[in-house]
């Protein structure tokens, strides 16, 4: 079961960021606002992860037959969804998160080169799931502040997605338990939230290199 | 007052000027001043800078300075919209 639950999460992550992402890039292009640039990044990034995964998912399929993606490979896709979430969570609040001294920005990724590969994956998904929490709480009070419906699709996507993840850690303590389907489709679902607001923009601003 | 950025500013500088197109002569610095709160110093810096661009165009009106959106301005602010909108569904505001 885990193959095709895998390969349409990551299919799923990669087309919904990628569109996500070339919107808010059509929207940095018309109008030159940052915020739209990092959330940009944001989006291309996670894509970019999920592109990433799903490709060590198929090469191993088709060509590879280990019985597995490789690990280096699925580290590298979820540290580029680690950062995407980074960017989204942070968007809210990023020139406050990081110190402001150069010495301490300097100390920052350290701990990161004290894991080995293995932990370094489950770090990177401990990491999305705060970001993705924090992201999530950011924009449900921005979306009762505001009472933007459109909010209120991304802060849940967003709290599904962070379900997701947490369910996935458990399902590492119950193996072949229902917890890995569950965590699949929350992810789905939490995908598909996210481009609720993406499909109300009009395609006709998403000219690109305006 | 809340935090604004540049681009809100931006924003409502370009919708002043949209709306006080009745006259046909344009807005005067001191109405933009006064209805998108800005500083004059300020002002004018965007003025020169949005007139540059093609998005604000500059006439005379009875010895003064008057500003009236171009079609690249409305453009400009049909996008900022829909775009302010799609950030603010996450949250974020442009």
């Amino acid at each position: 079961m885990e193959f095709p639950l895998e390969i349409a999460l990551n299919i799923a992550g990669f087309l919904v960021g990628l569109a996500i992402g070339l919107m808010s890039l059509a929207g940095y292009r018309n109008t030159g606002s940052p915020t739209l640039l990092r959330l940009s990044i944001a989006f291309l990034s996670i894509s970019a992860g999920f592109f990433v995964i799903w490709a060590a998912y198929v090469a191993d399929a088709l060509v590879l037959g280990t019985g597995g993606p490789a690990g280096w490979v699925v580290t590298l896709g979820a540290g580029a969804q680690a950062a995407g979430y980074f960017f989204i969570a942070f968007s809210h609040s990023i020139k406050s998160f990081l110190p402001r001294s150069a010495h301490f920005r300097g100390v920052v990724p350290l701990p990161l080169l004290l894991t080995s590969a293995v932990q370094l994956e489950h770090v990177f998904r401990s990491l999305s799931f705060i970001f993705l929490a924090y992201g999530a709480i950011e924009t449900a009070l921005s979306c009762i502040e505001n009472k933007s419906r459109g909010a209120a699709w991304v802060a849940a996507g967003l709290a599904l997605l962070a379900l997701g993840e947490f369910l996935g850690w458990y399902s590492f303590v119950f193996p072949g338990s229902l917890l890995y389907a569950a965590s699949m489709s929350c992810k789905i679902a939490g995908l598909a939230a996210l481009f609720v607001p993406v499909s109300r923009v009009p395609l006709g601003l998403a000219r690109l290199g305006r | 007052m809340a935090y604004r950025t540049q681009m809100r500013i931006i924003g409502q500088i370009l919708e002043t000027a949209q709306e006080n197109q009745q006259d046909g002569n344009g807005a005067s610095v001191t109405y933009l001043i006064r209805k998108a709160n800005v500083p004059h110093q300020r002002l004018r810096g965007l003025l020169g800078t949005l007139v540059s661009q093609g998005l604000l165009e500059r006439s005379e009106y009875a010895g003064a300075q008057r500003y009236k959106i171009s079609m690249s301005g409305r453009e400009f602010l049909r996008a900022y919209y829909s775009f302010a909108g799609f950030a603010e569904s996450f949250g974020l505001s442009i």
